[in-house]
C-alpha cells in the first residue's frame, strides 16, 4: 500500500512528544500497538492521526492495557516486524511484566517512555521513578534532555536495538511535561534521509519465515534459565556500547549532531561537578557557565545512555574531579539513589579521590531552580575545601519542611 | 532572553497560543520554547503557559520564570489570582478585559504602577471567530505593543501556523489579530 | 538437548523445528520422514510416564476420527483417515482415546502396562448387549 511522505521544514517547532511521534513516522515502522497515558498521550494520538492521514503504511493496534500493548509490540516483533509504542508511569508498572519477556526473547522494540512519577499520591508530572522502575529490565535506556534529542535518539535506538549483534529492545526516555510538552525549535531530517539511516528491517529469527519454523517464548527452568540470562547479560555488556558508539558517529556524519553515552561539559578542568539526567542537565549547564563566571571551576555530566550503565566512561569523566553531586529525580525507597550507587560503583577500587553525595530532587514535577543549582555548586566546592564531603551523603533539594538528610 | 507568562483557563487556547508565536519567531533565526502547566486540569481550570524566546540555544528548563511580558487572556484571571507574581519592575501586563485600564486598576490594586495595557480578546473573538478563543487576538495585541514584528508578516506566518483549519475560520483569525492591534491601548 | 554453555546456542530461548530449511509445507510429509530438531519434542519419548497403555483393535473401528481428535499428545496415529496404532514413543497412557471411542465394543482399552497385547487382543470383551 502507497503512503505518503511529509514535507518537514529544517526547523520545526515541536514538543517532545511530537518530535516522537514524527521520527516513528519516519522510520516506517510495522506494528505500533499502543494504549495512551499522559505526558506520553500525543506520541500515539499524533502516530494514530498520521495513520489515518495515510502517512503510515504499518498497522496500528489499539488494545486494553499497556501489558496488552506491549504484548502486542512482542508478538509482532517476533513475527519479524519493526515495532514500537510510548507509555509513562502507572502504564509502564503494568508493562513491566513484559519488558522483561521482551528483552529474554531478545527482541528489538523501541519504547518511547515519558517519564512521570509514579502514585500514590497520584501526579501526572515529570520525575524519573519510572526509567527506575525497569532499570533492571534488560532493556537498553537511552535519555533525552531536549525535543530535539527525543527526535534523535528515536532514529538512533532503532539502529541498535535491531542490529543482529544487539537484538535488545531499547528505551527512549524523556521528561514528561518539561520536554514532552515544551516546544522548541527541532532540526529535521527529510523523510528518506531518516529512513535510509535506520534502513530496511532485518529479520531474525522470525516466526513468518515458514522454511525455518521456530517456537518463541519457551520455558527453560533451572537447567537453561541462568545461561539464556547469562548470555543476555554478555551481549548488553560487550556488544551495545560498542555499536552505540558506532551508530552515534554515523549519526554525526548524517546530521552534525554528535552524541556521547556520557555528555561532558566543561569538565576538562572541573574542580566540582553535577551529574544528572534529562532536562536538569541542560539546566545545570547554564548554571555552571554562570559559576565559571564567578570564578568556580564547574562542570556538568549528562547520561545519555542510562542502560548498559557507563562504568568506564562515567569512571573516566569524573576520576579527577574533587567534589561530585549525583542527582537522582526519583524516591530512594529506602537505599542511596541510582545515579549515586552507579557512580560509587564507578570509581570504588580505584585511585580516584572524588568526594561523592548524593541528592533527591524534582519529585512529582517539583521544579528544579537555578537557585538550587547554584546553592549546590557551592556546597561541592566547600566540600572540595575542605578534603571531605562536610554534609550526610543523601540530601533531598527543594522539599518543604525540616532539613532531610541521611547516610 | 524574552520571557512570556501566560494566564489562561484549559481550552482557551493559550498552549497554542504560545506554540503558535514559537513557530512563528523560530523562523526569524531565534531559539523559542513554549511551554504550560497544566497537570490534570480540567477545561476551564486557571492554568500557565510560557514562552522564552533567544538568540541563542535556551537551555533552562527552570519552570520559575521572572517575565518580561504577563497575556491575560482569560478577563477573571486578573482579579482572582495574582497575574503580578515574579514580577518585575519593567514587566508588561497585556489583559483583556471589557474595562478600561484605569477601572480594571481600581478593581486590582497590585496592578498600580504598573504597565498595563488592555483589550477586549473575549469579545473580538466572539465578533470574528464566533468563539471565545481569546489567543490570536491577544498575540495581535502584543505584536503593536512590542513591536516585534510589523503585523502583516505577522499575519502571514500565522496563516501558515493555522494552515490546518479551514479557511473560514483562518481569515477569521486574521480580522481579529489586526482588530487586536488595532484596539489595545 | 545438550546441556551446552551460555555462549553455545542461538539467543532469545528461540528453538527451531527443524534441521535445515523446509522446502513445503511439512504437513506433506509422514513424520517419520521430517527432519526434527533435537530440540522438538518428537524426539523427546515420554513413554515411561505410562502406567496404563490404549491397546488397538482394529476389527471393531470405524475410523471416526474421534481418538485422532482427542488425543492430547497427537499419539495417534493416522493415515488416509485410517487409525493404524498408537505412537508409543508420545502416548502417556491418559485413556482419553478409549473415553471417546463411540464403538461396541470398544476398539482402544486401556490394560496395564505390562500386559500382553497378543492375549488381550484374543480375550477381547463382546459386544454389550444392554447398550
Amino acid at each position: 500500500m502507497a503512503f505518503d511522505k511529509m514535507e518537514l521544514r529544517d526547523i520545526e517547532v515541536w514538543d517532545g512528544n511530537h518530535a516522537a511521534a514524527q521520527a516513528m513516522r519516519q522510520c516506517q515502522i510495522d506494528v505500533v500497538s499502543a494504549y495512551p497515558i499522559t505526558p506520553s498521550t500525543p506520541i500515539v494520538e499524533g502516530y494514530a492521526k498520521f495513520k489515518s492521514d495515510n502517512y503510515v503504511e504499518g498497522e496500528f493496534v489499539m488494545v486494553e492495557s499497556e501489558h496488552a500493548a506491549m504484548s502486542g509490540c512482542i508478538g509482532a516483533a517476533a513475527a519479524g516486524g519493526r515495532v514500537a509504542t510510548a507509555t509513562s508511569s502507572q502504564g509502564l508498572a503494568l508493562m513491566v511484566e513484559t519488558l522483561y519477556q521482551a528483552s529474554g526473547m531478545r527482541l528489538p522494540i523501541v519504547l518511547n517512555i515519558v517519564n512521570r512519577a509514579l502514585a500514590a499520591p497520584l501526579n501526572v508530572n515529570g520525575d524519573h521513578s519510572d526509567m527506575y522502575l525497569c532499570r533492571d529490565s534488560g532493556w537498553i535506556q537511552f535519555d533525552a534532555f531536549s525535543p530535539q534529542e527525543a527526535y534523535d535518539l528515536n532514529f538512533i535506538a532503532f539502529k541498535v536495538s535491531e542490529d543482529h549483534d544487539v537484538r535488545l529492545p531499547a528505551i527512549v526516555n524523556q521528561d514528561g511535561f518539561i520536554t514532552s510538552h515544551t516546544a522548541q525549535g527541532v532540526y529535521t531530517m527529510a523523510d528518506d534521509d531518516a529512513y535510509n539511516f535506520v534502513g530496511e528491517y532485518k529479520p531474525m529469527n522470525d516466526m513468518l519465515d515458514f522454511e525455518n519454523p521456530v517456537t518463541h517464548g519457551v520455558q527453560t527452568e533451572e537447567d537453561w534459565h541462568f545461561e539464556h540470562k547469562a548470555r543476555q547479560h554478555n551481549d548488553m555488556m560487550t556488544k551495545v556500547s560498542p555499536k552505540i558508539e558506532e551508530v552515534f558517529s554515523d549519526f554525526e556524519k548524517l546530521t552534525g549532531r554528535k552524541y556521547n553515552q556520557v555528555e561532558c561539559y566543561d569538565m576538562d578542568d572541573a574542580d566540582v561537578a553535577v551529574v544528572c539526567m534529562g532536562t536538569s542537565v541542560e539546566t545545570a549547564r547554564e548554571v555552571a557557565t554562570e559559576m565559571r563566571a564567578k570564578g568556580l571551576k564547574a562542570g556538568v555530566v549528562g547520561l545519555r545512555v542510562v542502560r548498559p550503565f557507563p562504568f568506564a566512561e562515567i569512571g573516566n569523566a569524573l576520576k579527577d574531579i574533587k567534589a561530585v553531586a549525583a542527582l537522582d529525580r526519583s524516591a530512594p525507597g529506602g537505599a542511596a539513589g541510582m545515579l549515586f550507587n552507579e557512580i560509587a560503583g564507578s570509581l570504588f577500587n580505584t585511585d580516584s579521590k572524588m568526594l561523592l553525595s548524593g541528592y533527591i530532587y524534582g519529585l512529582g514535577g517539583r521544579d528544579l531552580l537555578k537557585s538550587h543549582l547554584v546553592d549546590l555548586f557551592n556546597e561541592l566546592q566547600a566540600n572540595a575545601d575542605a578534603g571531605k564531603v562536610l554534609t550526610q551523603q543523601q540530601q533531598f533539594i527543594g522539599v518543604r519542611g525540616p532539613k532531610l538528610a541521611y547516610l | 532572553m524574552l520571557e512570556i507568562r501566560w494566564h489562561s483557563r484549559a481550552g482557551q487556547g493559550a498552549v497554542t497560543g504560545a506554540k503558535g508565536l514559537a513557530d512563528v519567531i523560530s523562523t526569524t533565526g531565534k531559539h523559542v520554547q513554549a511551554f504550560a502547566f497544566y497537570g490534570s486540569a480540567k477545561r476551564g481550570a486557571a492554568m500557565t503557559a510560557y514562552n522564552r524566546v533567544d538568540d541563542k540555544v535556551i537551555m533552562n528548563h527552570e519552570k520559575y520564570m521572572e517575565p518580561d511580558f504577563v497575556f491575560v487572556i482569560d478577563p477573571a484571571l486578573a482579579i482572582t489570582t495574582d497575574i503580578t507574581i515574579n514580577g518585575k519592575d519593567t514587566t508588561k501586563y497585556i489583559i483583556t478585559t471589557h474595562l478600561s485600564t484605569e477601572e480594571l486598576i481600581k478593581i486590582q490594586p497590585k496592578l498600580e504602577g504598573k504597565e498595563v495595557y488592555t483589550l477586549d480578546c473575549i469579545t473580538i473573538a466572539n465578533e470574528t471567530i464566533g468563539r471565545a478563543i481569546p489567543n490570536t487576538p491577544m498575540l495581535g495585541a502584543f505584536m503593536k505593543i512590542s513591536g516585534m514584528y510589523d503585523i502583516e508578516f505577522f499575519k502571514e506566518s500565522m496563516q501558515r501556523v493555522l494552515a490546518k483549519l479551514p479557511q473560514k475560520i483562518v481569515d477569521a483569525n486574521m480580522v481579529a489579530i489586526q482588530r487586536a492591534y488595532d484596539e489595545v491601548k | 538437548m545438550a546441556n551446552k554453555g551460555w555462549d553455545e546456542f542461538e539467543i532469545g530461548a528461540m528453538l527451531r523445528s527443524f534441521d535445515g530449511k523446509v522446502d513445503e509445507c511439512s504437513a506433506f510429509t509422514p513424520q517419520r520422514d521430517r527432519n526434527y530438531s533435537e530440540n522438538n519434542s518428537h524426539v523427546a519419548s515420554v513413554a515411561d510416564w505410562r502406567l496404563i497403555k490404549p491397546v488397538f483393535n482394529k476389527d471393531y473401528c470405524i475410523d471416526c476420527q474421534f481418538c485422532w481428535v482427542y488425543c492430547p499428545d497427537v499419539s495417534i496415529i493416522s493415515r488416509d483417515k485410517k487409525l493404524i496404532g498408537v505412537d508409543m514413543d508420545h502416548c502417556k497412557g491418559c485413556g482419553i482415546c478409549v473415553e471417546v471411542c463411540p464403538t461396541n465394543p470398544k476398539s482402544l482399552l486401556m490394560f496395564p502396562e505390562q500386559a500382553d497385547e497378543e492375549t488381550e487382543l484374543a480375550n477381547w470383551p463382546a459386544k454389550d448387549e444392554e447398550k
